[in-house]
């Protein structure tokens, strides 16, 4: 009688369980599913929509991957990305752990420093832009009448071929650095006292401390920052659409804006298409690999 | 800047509202008997790039509401955003906008893909147009990229935008013994002569080079395409574009100021007006600015025809037109908008307040009074715009109109930005220009 | 004990306001006239004529769609995300690691690959340039973080309270609404909260999806960039409204930042 009452329950239970899950895991399938699946169809046709009878075109499925895997410009936007990306995290994960260090302190004043730090990460990503394009305006810029001031006067450096990408990596890592810091100093906050105390009686350096102590348990905690920056850094736009719309010559167009272009600009849909594609299969496999070490770093 | 004129501009708008309300009074125009106005309650959305024309339209605008109570919703993207945005809203036949630009560079494609009303049916209909608005008043060459397969007008052009040269500091180059080059050479050894005197760039050209470059480019003796409409193939890696590009890149990197690759439009104007760069081959209707009362380089500014080649003098001409989506609600408001704005009475006051000199109605051009206020420093404008126009019309800005230019324009960029940035040599970045195009020729489904 | 000087707290604040300069420098210009906005001098005259000149502008009407498209769009999510966070936060049923792998990367593919589809689907469906298409596709990565971050919160949640009440005779989700729900409550308004931010600093998806009606703030702010005559002032008043509430509600939240994202859910 129990038994049997305890897998009725079990059955209401779980009934209830899926009624509460269905209606989200519905709309998540009907808002990404559908979509995906209308990306890849339409990724092997040369869909415009200047000429509408493209859009069942089969006749040649892989011509928009043929194409884009041997087109310069889409090669080209591979490497920027990757250059940007590489770069990006480091210094993220640099600044952040830097701040995280400084920052790991009981005191009231640093907490509201703490707290204040993360005003370049909630802002939207669009003021961000704007920021920065003040910054990078000779006219207008307070960074270049002050070095002008000092008698150091730079160029005009979003329009230096040599100069854009890094001009963007400054700014990109002004927008997330927090994130980094503070998944640094939630890590700090778990590492053992013991160890940490122990070191210190043995008579520690602050380097040594880090270095020995601290660095090991917080180490998963940077890989974790760094997977996500670097899935994240893939989808950077409004600081190139504002900044250098890809330029000069393509020095800053990453992936995901030339296929903005390519799909927005010249409305080559199928074209787009494709690339985006590209774009997602990276991602995945990125985020198998955050979520096997996000496994292992995060207990849920 | 701009701002300091607006004061004026406004006072200017209040004295001649009066004015224009009596103008206004037309047959057709009038309110309708009882008073009620003619399209009360209907908004319209209206949309172009920014250029001066449409910038100095907005002044007017209050008096169409006022005078048929419509709303007006304006805005003025700049060239590249307007053009993506709209390119986008027209493939989607939406209804979110009633009168557009049709940008000349995407004339063959909006049009050609019948995303724009032909508006044969407004202009025969007396009802629609009245009979004295003078429809075949408009320059033949800027009407006749905005005819559709059929012959069919489907915009009215508001601009013959034409290419010149000027000189913001014309006495700079007088002191050095020269003139206003009348060659590539010339014009290289001038730059030269007076790059930074008195804080001054010799240089400057704004960044749409799929525009600016062009001149150069068929002054060299290259071209964009073999023989548009119908061949297609792409000409960006001849050994006479690569010399075009190696030349004008070299102009631009010289002479050009800080930052040269940034210059838009609106930047450069305003460079032209504080006089902190000297030449540049460019729009009429930008250099003529240089001329106005708030100028800096009023006293000393100077225009030219645009240089020649060895293969000759190839100035860019393009159009411009007020256009009807097929998709907008309101289509009847929107013609009556456009025939306010492209009425003769309303061009003629834009010309007196503004100074606005590319027009596209014969009769304007052929007055006295707009020669005679074409007078630039003892320069006769009006006559270089007409002898521009004349040039214009053997056809070779024919390319510029074929559907699938726009991506071989920002192919052309993106090659003149690697060369200026030294990422690449001319030969390189041309060689690449042109794999680039054959991709994007092929995409659009040409076939070459 | 000498009093030591606090080397540390000196160095973190003058580096706050270093890093922090940028963003103070267009809160700065948002007050300049436009006539000195070249001008670098610290000293100027204030005037709040660029705040006025948005106002007759079609900026209000932006911000007002800015806020209709977030809110509802936080709301919906909530309201299917809630549930379905508690059960996986529950309910070991088979599959659950795939969909929790399938809902990260819901997070974290790029905007593109979902425009295309979205704005194709949209034209068709006349939902282009509508608050309610954009609320539409704000559900979908706000729903993904929704689940991934309350499933911590609940999961924090003490078994043995729910199970108590289910001995009693509640049912599971009277039990959720009467013990769990109120326990979370404080992660509940959080993450509300970080759906909000997100959809309110969306740039991309408005861009493509949105022309006059439905435009929001961060696109109007963009539209005067493009105007002719670069009116700085203008814009840097554009920005500093747009990112108020932003840095009011992150006030609110500062403390759950940490614990969503511990939790997986990572700010786009």
């Amino acid at each position: 009688m129990a038994a049997s009452k305890a897998a009725g329950w079990s059955a209401e239970r779980n009934r209830a369980f899926r009624l509460g899950l269905s209606p989200a895991l519905l709309v998540l399938a009907v808002v990404t599913l559908g979509p995906a699946v209308y990306l890849i169809v339409t990724s092997l046709t040369p869909l415009t929509p200047v000429n509408p009878a493209t859009a069942l075109d089969f006749s040649e499925p892989l011509q928009n991957y043929s194409s884009a895997l041997t087109t310069d410009e889409f090669l080209h936007s591979v490497w920027v990305q990757v250059e940007l990306s590489v770069v990006t995290v480091l210094t993220q994960l640099a600044a952040g752990l830097g701040l995280a260090l400084l920052l790991d302190r009981p005191s009231r004043l640093l907490e509201a420093v703490r707290t204040s730090f993360l005003m370049p990460m909630v802002l939207p990503p669009i003021v961000v832009a704007i920021i920065w394009k003040v910054i990078y305006t000779p006219d207008i810029s307070p960074l270049h009448h002050l070095l002008a001031w000092f008698g150091l006067p730079i160029h005009s450096l979003i329009t230096n071929a040599n100069t854009a990408i890094w001009a963007i990596a400054v700014a990109d890592t002004w927008e997330w650095f927090p994130f980094t810091m503070l998944m640094v100093l939630a890590a700090l906050q778990m590492v053992p006292k013991e160890p940490q105390e122990a070191a210190r009686i043995d008579g520690a350096s602050a380097v040594q401390l880090f270095w020995h102590v601290r660095l090991p348990y917080i180490r998963s905690t940077l890989v974790v920052a760094a997977l996500f920056r670097l899935i994240d850094s893939i989808k950077a736009f409004p600081l190139i659409y504002v900044l250098t719309d890809g330029g000069p010559g393509g020095a800053t167009e990453v992936t995901n804006y030339y296929a903005f272009v390519q799909t927005f600009n010249f409305s080559y849909w199928g074209y787009g298409s494709a690339i985006a594609v590209l774009i997602v299969l990276g991602v995945l496999l990125l985020s198998l690999a955050v979520n096997r070490m996000g496994g292992e770093a995060i207990d849920d | 800047m701009a701002e300091s004129a607006r004061p004026v501009r406004r006072r200017q708008v209040l004295a001649s509202a009066a004015a224009g309300a009596a103008l206004l009074a037309l047959p057709g125009k009038a309110p309708a008997q009882g008073g009620a106005k003619k399209l009360a309650g209907v908004t319209l959305n209206i949309s172009c790039w920014s250029a001066p024309y449409p910038k100095y339209l907005a002044d007017y605008i209050p008096e169409f509401e006022q005078a048929t109570g419509a709303k007006v919703n304006y805005e003025t993207p700049s060239f590249p955003i307007y053009n993506q945005r709209m390119d986008i809203e027209l493939s989607t036949k939406s209804d979110a906008h009633d009168v557009i630009n049709v940008t000349f560079i995407y004339s063959g494609r909006w049009i050609g893909a019948g995303w724009v009303t032909p508006l044969t049916d407004f202009l025969s209909d007396p009802k629609h147009t009245p009979a004295d608005w003078g429809g075949d008043d408009f320059l033949p060459g800027a009407t006749a990229a905005f005819k559709d397969s059929q012959g069919r007008l489907c915009a009215i052009p508001w601009i013959a935008d034409v290419q010149m040269a000027g000189a913001s500091r014309y006495d700079l180059i007088e002191k050095a013994g020269m003139k206003l080059p009348d060659t590539f050479d010339e014009m290289a050894a001038m730059l030269k002569a007076v790059n930074r005197q008195d804080n001054t760039s010799a240089f400057l050209v704004e960044n749409h080079y799929g525009w600016s470059f062009i001149p150069y480019l068929q002054g060299f003796g290259g071209d964009v395409f073999r023989k548009p409409p119908n061949d297609l193939m792409p000409l960006l890696d001849t050994p006479e574009a690569v010399a075009a590009a190696d030349f004008f890149c070299n102009m631009l990197r010289e002479y050009g100021p800080d930052g040269v690759l940034s210059y838009t439009y609106d930047q450069v104007v305003e460079t032209l007006r504080q006089a902190r760069a000297n030449y540049s081959t460019n729009n009429e209707t930008f250099l003529v600015q240089m001329g106005l009362p708030e100028s800096k380089s009023a006293k000393t500014c100077a225009l030219s025809l645009m240089p020649a080649g060895p293969k000759g003098r190839f100035p860019n001409v393009a159009a411009h037109g007020w256009g009807i989506p097929v998709g907008s609600r309101n289509k009847e408001a929107a013609w009556e908008f456009i025939t306010w704005a492209m009425s003769k009475e309303l061009g003629l006051r834009m010309f007196r307040d503004h100074g606005f000199s590319s027009v596209t109605r014969r009769s304007i051009i052929d007055m006295p009074e707009f020669r005679q206020r074409m007078m630039i420093n003892g320069t006769d404008v009006a006559k270089l715009y007409i002898d521009t126009l004349n040039l214009g019309a053997k056809g070779y800005t024919v390319y510029r109109t074929v559907p699938p230019y726009p991506p071989v324009d920002r192919e052309i960029d993106i090659a003149i930005q690697s060369i200026v940035s030294q990422q690449k040599t001319a030969k390189q970045a041309m060689a690449q220009a042109q794999q680039n195009a054959l991709m994007q020729l092929k995409r659009a489904g040409v076939k070459l | 004990m000498t009093k030591r000087l606090p080397v540390v707290e000196i160095v973190a604040v003058a580096l706050l306001i270093l890093v922090l300069s940028p963003a103070l420098w267009l809160l700065l210009m948002s007050f300049r006239h436009n006539a000195d906005i070249m001008a670098t001098d610290i000293r100027f005259n204030p005037t709040l004529e660029n705040y006025v000149a948005l106002w007759t502008g079609g900026f209000p009407a932006s911000f007002l769609n800015s806020l209709l498209a977030s809110g509802s769009s936080t709301l919906v999510s909530l309201l299917l995300g809630v549930p379905a966070a508690y059960v996986m936060a529950r309910h070991r049923f088979r599959g659950h690691q795939q969909i929790a792998l399938w809902i990260l990367v819901t997070r974290m593919a790029p905007p593109i690959a979902f425009t295309i589809p979205f704005f194709l689907a949209y034209t068709w469906l006349g939902l282009l340039d509508t608050v309610m298409g954009l609320a539409v596709i704000y559900v979908t990565f706000n729903l993904a973080l929704v689940i991934w971050t309350m499933r911590g919160f609940f999961a924090a949640v003490p078994r043995s309270l729910e199970e108590a009440a289910w001995i009693d005779g509640c049912g599971v989700w009277s039990a959720f609404l009467r013990i769990t729900l109120p326990l979370a409550a404080p992660g509940l308004a959080a993450t509300g909260i970080l759906c909000f931010i997100l959809s309110w600093n969306d740039f991309f998806f408005a861009l493509i999806l949105t022309r006059t009606r439905a435009m929001t703030a961060p696109v109007a702010i963009v539209n005067f960039m493009q105007y002719a005559g670069w009116e700085w002032g203008k814009i840097a008043a554009a920005g500093t409204l747009v990112m108020l509430p932003v840095l009011l509600f992150t006030f609110f939240v500062r403390s759950y930042l940490v614990r969503g994202l511990m939790a997986g859910g990572v700010k786009e």
